[in-house]
């Protein structure tokens, strides 16, 4: 293209920099921001107040800050759970089935211990048992793609949308209409947890807070220092040199997705188990499900780098425990937060075409 | 009894046209994931038009001209732009999904149109779906356009070489891949089930996605497989008719997904793939560069 005596060209680059991929990743969502502005004066609402009442209510606000954070925990768990199988080039997309089975074999474990009646339970012993059930849960669900990946090639992107669907009715099977989770109220939720095992949020924060940043820092390690790290990544660039080299492809994406189930179902665990004012499967847990998806997005943009995806997932917690409170109070229409997925979803992947290439702009010699 | 197998293959016709756009596609060599996506946007569309205008007509031009529109994108991203076709078909899901719960829900609720005629209770779409199954196959393996657009997805150096215009062959599929996929959403939308709800699609697009898979890239074998899938779905809404009381109604409904897995895992197995295996277009997914 000529611009003016200049010349503009598209080079292809074989690599980025950490510095090009934040600065790409930012000027990405940015845009996004943009073009959602574009919805919310569509819809009658000036986007700078829009977006200041967003970011207060979710960073300042004392009833919106806690929602923040317990979004983020839960987002940089999906985050983590899509980003271990995307660094051996696999699709995780089935962070929901996986929570969803997470969270029912945490309510599994408690309800084996006699949580349905008011009981007093030693929570000392109920809860660690809990998170290992969730995390179990989450595994085997995530064991299911992996397994086939592995055994057959089988396309992972279908067997693990299919498997959200599956986990999603059987919550419904299990809390709804006599199920044996079935809450007291009969309103079609989960039975609701003993205030024995309500663990209260310290510092203002669950414990799973912590969890969660020791696994992103522990998955940083595992890729950046370790040899099956090593291995999953050499996979992920190359799964036919990989296996020259010696690396199992069953082995692989059987430990992957394992380990991103095993994150998801922790996710499912944190949520369901931890949030106060929950403590139960909701009615709308499919909301949650739904937010995973949030988890891809963080991921691509993180370019599979754990560390990164923390920011990114106070970010995304922000925007749509804000996004859901504007909608009330501006009166905007229902779903914003999923507008603002789409549309982020898709600059995402416009924006990818800037880890490919790069514009070279020269100035045309004189004639 | 009637009155089920009608209902099995009217939604069989959703999958059919679904995944006829789908197949169309790969044909050419471009894998599209989000079939689900580009279908809610053509149901969501559709319905949008069809309950402002009052007219089925504009609704269904609508469902297809959005659908091919969202084609055009994904045509641009993953030809023009070269992208990885798997994150361009996951975007484009995605953006289905939340745009449309956003832009629909000022629509929730029923049509409230007259329905339309029906033939002893089945669609007039089945009709539709069987001959445009027919005509795909036609089109594809009788004809010598059909063979150059299988060319351009088997091997696109060699068909570029023997003077097909790869890109513009790519582009023309795609795009018409997303208007059946609108077409499909329309189907569901304005004749199926003419109620809209958040995301109420639920699994269809991908299961057309797997049935391309289950089908070869035979638009015959697959109108076999969405009619199977078109009874399965409506054994799992009720299964009264064929085993009551076995299970709870929320376990039937994971009965369709399990045997998409189940058939998907057969269809990957050494045996199958040894036998059948050869049909998958070569270059499929791959981006294609000019030299």
């Amino acid at each position: 293209m000529k611009l003016a005596g200049y010349t503009l060209k598209f080079e292809k680059k074989e690599n980025f920099t950490g510095v090009e991929a934040a600065v790409i990743s930012v000027l990405a969502i940015l845009f996004a921001l943009f073009l959602v502005g574009i919805i919310f004066l569509q819809a009658g609402v000036d986007p700078a107040m829009g977006y200041y009442e967003i970011f207060s209510y979710a960073f300042l606000n004392p009833f919106g800050l806690p929602l923040t954070i317990n979004r983020a925990i839960f987002l940089l768990l999906c985050t983590c759970a899509f980003i271990v199988p995307m660094r051996a080039g696999l699709w995780n997309i089935g962070m929901a089935g996986q929570l969803y089975l997470g969270a029912l074999s945490a309510f599994a474990v408690a309800f084996a211990f006699g949580a349905r009646s008011d009981a007093e339970l030693p929570a000392g012993v109920v809860l660690p048992l809990m998170v290992l059930g969730s995390a179990v849960g989450g595994a085997a669900a995530g064991a299911i793609p992996g397994l086939l990946k592995g055994k057959f090639n089988t396309n992972e992107i279908v067997v693990t949308m299919m498997l959200n669907f599956i986990m999603f009715w059987l919550v419904s099977h299990m809390i709804k209409e006599g199920g044996p989770f079935m809450g007291s109220g009969g309103e079609g939720e989960g039975y609701r947890l003993p205030a024995s095992l309500q663990p209260q949020p310290n510092l203002g924060v669950p414990f799973t807070f912590w969890f969660a940043i020791g696994l992103t820092v522990l998955l940083h390690v595992l890729f950046a220092k370790t040899r099956i790290g090593y291995q999953i990544r050499a996979f992920g660039l190359n799964p036919a040199a990989a296996r020259y080299a010696g690396v199992s492809p069953f082995k692989i994406s059987l430990l992957v997705f394992i380990l991103g189930g095993l994150i998801a179902g922790l996710a499912g665990y944190h949520y369901f188990g931890t949030v106060p004012g929950l403590f139960k499967i909701p009615k709308n847990y499919g909301d949650f499900g739904d937010l995973a998806f949030y988890g891809i997005i963080c991921g691509l943009i993180s370019q599979g780098n754990p560390l990164a995806a923390i920011p990114l997932a106070f970010l995304f917690g922000g925007l749509t425990s804000g996004g859901r409170f504007v909608q009330g109070k501006l009166q905007l229409g229902f779903g914003i937060d999923y507008a603002m997925l789409g549309v982020l979803m898709i600059i995402l992947v416009a924006f990818q075409f800037f880890f490919r290439y790069r514009i070279v702009l020269k100035k045309d010699k004189e004639r | 009894m009637w009155e089920f197998w009608v209902r099995s293959l009217n939604a069989s016709t959703i999958f059919t046209v679904a995944a006829l756009g789908e197949i169309i596609g790969q044909r050419a060599g471009i894998l599209n994931v989000g079939v689900e996506g580009v279908m809610l946007f053509g149901a969501t569309i559709s319905f949008m038009v069809a309950k402002t205008t009052g007219s089925y007509l504009l609704g269904f031009l609508a469902g297809i001209a959005v659908g091919a529109l969202i084609g055009l994108l994904h045509a641009f991203f993953s030809i023009t732009l070269g992208g990885d076709q798997v994150v361009n078909g996951m975007g484009i899901w995605i953006l289905g999904f939340g745009l449309t719960a956003y832009i629909g829900y000022p629509f929730t609720g029923p049509l409230g149109l007259p329905r339309i005629p029906t033939i002893a209770g089945l669609s007039p779409f089945f009709i539709f779906s069987v001959l445009l199954a027919v005509l795909m196959w036609f089109f594809l393996f009788k004809t010598n356009m059909g063979l150059k657009l299988r060319s351009v997805g088997e091997n696109p150096s060699v068909a570029e070489v023997s003077g097909i215009n790869v890109a513009r062959t790519r582009y023309l599929s795609v795009i018409f891949s997303g208007m059946l996929m609108g077409l499909a959403g329309s189907i569901y939308a304005l004749d199926y089930n003419p109620v809209w709800n958040y995301n109420f699609l639920m699994g269809w697009g991908f299961i057309a996605l797997a049935l391309v898979f289950f089908a070869m890239w035979n638009p015959l074998i697959l109108l076999g497989g969405s009619i199977l899938f078109g009874v399965l779905w409506q054994v799992s809404l009720n299964p009264e008719a064929l085993l009551p009381n076995v299970f709870s109604r929320y376990i039937w409904r994971t009965f369709p997904f399990v045997i998409t897995i189940a058939v998907l895992v057969m269809m990957s197995t050494r045996w199958f793939s040894s036998r059948w295996g050869a049909a998958k277009p070569e270059a499929l997914g791959l981006p294609y560069e000019k030299d």
